[in-house]
């Protein structure tokens, strides 16, 4: 059982080099309940430390903390209270949405009823009702997305990790998503998502981060981005170029880890 | 206009198709790893000079007292050349269903403006110089033993290979595209598999199966003996051995064969390019259907960690059209010593130690394939690596789900085995699950993680854990036969086998797997 009254994610001093560094004493916070966006250019570093925090990457250095319990010296009961969406929906071409929350619930023990009821509810919310006996091979990218988040949703996280999670869905897709996050937070889970779409941030963020080079160069509210970019009134597309100094990040050869296939299992 | 346009895409397409080919091969045979092709190459020399060594043992003794192109000689050569051919036609029926079904760079093709006709065409003398080349490295020892000990005429046997990669590539075209037509796009390729891997087997398998029949004897030779021969075989002026008569260097056969090849090929491959747009473009639409049956209401089942990675997995392996034409494949190898135990019922107590090698042989290469396909196959690696358990139970699932496999399969014909020689029947189960943890093993220190879709060719394996996995297959076989037989000599195969396990250990590849 994770410690009380503790923050959902907590990274300190987090570095990873490839062949020049990715992650550069990265710090941050999330708290309990709080929707936190992170910005960055392409190949900022946001990925990696993302796949940091879910086990997927091995840090150089730092320590990462999530929901009070050590993710590196304790990696099993971390992941208990952790959900990883990547971009990129991985799901088994030849199981049904249903087989797959099956499958998912195993993997985290749940008590099958309650998974059962769960994953009813979820395939209800994100509209796969109608094809969960259907192999997910023939669903589009963004049903295969959904079908990802609701396996990521399943074992009731209390930390979401959420790595592009709207790329490839339409706009009622999105929506769907969207909201399914907006009330998770409102119930208390903690999320942690990195986008482009910038107004997705501005809406739905309590806080927003931006990586560049790997360090996390401005963190905070809208509002007090708005104040440091010293851009009143502006959005956060001209605020996020004003502190990366439009930098539009090529990609370095081994910067986000999402373009890596580092592979863990 | 025509003319001039596809000129230029055919010496394009050529030119890329040689270059993916190149590198292609220089992957495959490097394995998952940046190792230098040098080491590679010299490994292959290494292997290419060791052949002709086995190749001179082989031949010297009918060289060199001077060639006599009797009956004998006549099928040996005409059952070499016909295995080829059903080697090749499995690989050129994998290859043509893997043009059409890959989507690779096909939507970036068939979206230019370049002929995709030329694309075909190209993609198809590529597989049969593929095929070529490939059964080159394997037979040319032979033929050039063949021409130091007996003359320049055996040169003539390139150009037989080439006739019939030829043959094979023709033949593979036209029975894909007539089961297009026979079964539809969303069918064809799986039957396709499944035939590549019956055609493949069957000829080996049904001389073996001839041999038990006539002679009671599981060697293929028998069936070489000239009595048997002067009795069942075509006379020597029949056209059905004209192959062998090309192969020995008689120049009509030799031209008459080449010029059948390339017309045979020609009408394949001119029909394939014709239809290319439109097969691939059905192919292309081919998604995976389910029926659209009623909600489920059946409640979860209870399963722990490990049982919900198993269920995933054995659920995975059932559903793999690609897996059960593989296991088609090692399944019918077992037909022989089934033919084996049901002709020697009741008369020859001693038959496990002929049956148990094949058995065992057999299992080690299905268990390969399951593991390599369990082990390294994964299309959400980050699901699993993220899910609250260990990385030993990660493994242990997949090692598990090949076990349960390989033991449903030889449990049952162990118990037939145990009616005749109880002792037998132990030797062989406890040989075959050996050799299937000997693969496990090998495939586990040799994993590279990737989706399953990228995993249906056997051969993009890492040679050394093929070859490992082969080696260790040959040892518990060994092994089993003699503890079976009941000799002491089986502690041989058995050091063997350490080693082989021994060496694979050493040469694995590092992984940056995390707990």
């Amino acid at each position: 059982m994770p410690p009380a009254n503790t923050a959902a994610l907590d990274i300190l001093n987090l570095r990873k080099c490839f062949s020049e560094p990715a992650v550069n004493d990265l710090s941050l916070t999330v708290r309990d309940g709080e929707f936190y966006a992170l910005l960055g250019p392409n190949g900022a570093g946001k990925t990696t430390t993302l796949r940091m925090v879910a086990g997927l990457l091995e840090a150089d250095a730092g320590c990462v903390r999530i929901c009070g319990i050590d993710a590196f010296a304790d990696p099993i009961a971390a992941k208990q209270v952790l959900a990883w969406v990547p971009d990129e929906p991985m799901v088994y071409d030849k199981l049904t949405p249903l087989e797959y929350l099956e499958f998912v619930a195993g993997l985290w023990g749940m008590e099958p009823d309650l998974a059962r009821f769960k994953a009813d509810t979820l395939l209800d919310s994100f509209g796969l009702a109608p094809h969960s006996n259907e192999r997910c091979g023939g669903f589009s990218k963004g049903m295969r997305q959904k079908v990802a988040l609701a396996g990521a949703l399943i074992h009731e996280p209390r930390l979401i990790i959420l790595d592009e999670p709207l790329t490839g869905l339409d706009a009622g897709s999105a929506r769907q998503v969207k909201k399914v996050l907006t009330g998770l937070v409102a119930q208390g889970v903690s999320v942690i998502m990195t986008t482009h779409i910038l107004e997705v941030a501005e809406r739905m963020a309590d806080r927003i981060g931006i990586i560049a080079r790997g360090r996390l160069v401005a963190e905070g509210t809208l509002e007090e981005l708005r104040i440091r970019a010293s851009a009143d009134g502006n959005s956060l597309e001209d605020i996020f170029l004003e502190i990366v100094g439009g930098e539009t990040g090529g990609e370095a050869p081994n910067g986000d880890a999402g373009d890596l296939e580092e592979n863990v299992a | 206009m025509s003319t001039f346009a596809a000129s230029p895409a055919l010496v394009r397409f050529s030119r890329h198709e040689l270059r993916l080919a190149w590198r292609d091969w220089a992957w495959m045979f490097s394995g998952w790893r940046n190792t230098s092709l040098r080491r590679a190459l010299i490994g292959m020399g290494l292997f290419y000079a060791i052949m002709h060594v086995i190749a001179y043992a082989v031949l010297s003794p009918h060289l060199t007292a001077g060639f006599v192109l009797d009956h004998t000689a006549l099928a040996m050569l005409s059952v070499t050349v016909l295995l080829s051919f059903t080697m090749m036609l499995s690989q050129a029926m994998e290859s043509v269903t893997r043009a059409f079904y890959a989507r690779d760079d096909l939507d970036l093709i068939l979206s230019s403006p370049a002929p995709s006709r030329d694309l075909f065409l190209v993609r198809i003398v590529m597989m049969a110089l593929t095929s070529w080349v490939m059964s080159a490295l394997v037979i040319s020892p032979f033929l050039n033993i063949a021409v130091a000990l007996g003359g320049a005429h055996w040169l003539s046997g390139y150009v037989v290979l080439l006739s019939v990669s030829l043959t094979a590539t023709g033949a593979g075209v036209l029975i894909t595209l007539a089961l297009f037509r026979m079964v539809g796009a969303q069918r064809t390729r799986l039957y396709a598999q499944i035939l590549a891997a019956v055609v493949g087997a069957a000829f080996l398998i049904g001389m073996q199966v001839v041999a038990i029949l006539s002679f009671g004897s599981m060697s293929r030779f028998s069936l070489f003996e000239p009595a048997f021969l002067a009795e069942h075989a075509p006379s020597a002026g029949s056209a059905l051995w004209l192959p062998a008569h090309a192969v020995a260097g008689q120049t009509g056969a030799v031209f008459l064969f080449f010029a059948a090849s390339v017309l045979f090929f020609a009408v394949g491959a001119w029909r394939g390019a014709v239809q290319f747009r439109r097969i691939v473009v059905l192919a292309l639409g081919v998604t995976e259907k389910t029926p659209r049956g009623r909600v489920s209401e059946r409640r979860f089942r209870n399963y722990s960690p490990l049982g919900a990675l198993v269920q995933k997995e054995l659920k995975l392996l059932a559903r793999d059209p690609w897996l059960v034409s593989q296991t088609l494949m090692q399944v019918l190898y077992l037909i022989p010593p089934a033919v084996m135990l049901w002709v020697s019922f009741g008369e020859n107590t001693g038959i496990s130690v002929l049956v148990a090698p094949v058995i065992v042989m057999a299992v080690g290469q299905l268990a390969g394939g399951l593991a390599w396909l369990t082990i390294s196959g994964e299309d959400a690696p980050d699901l699993i690596a993220t899910a609250p358990i260990s990385a030993f139970t990660r493994l242990w699932a997949k090692v598990v789900s090949v076990l349960a496999i390989v033991g449903a399969i030889v449990l049952p014909i162990a118990l037939c085995l145990a009616l005749l020689s109880s002792w037998g029947a132990v030797a062989t189960f406890a040989g075959a699950m050996t050799a299937a943890a000997s693969a496990i093993l090998v495939q586990l220190w040799f994993r590279a993680q990737a989706k399953r879709t990228t995993f249906r060719r056997r051969q993009v394996a890492s040679k050394a854990s093929t070859l490992a996995e082969a080696a260790a297959s040959i040892s518990c076989a060994a092994a089993t036969a003699l503890i079976a037989a009941g000799s002491l000599l089986a502690l041989l195969p058995v050091v063997l086998l350490l080693i082989v396990l021994a060496v694979s250990w050493s040469i694995r590849p590092k992984h940056s797997a995390m707990a």
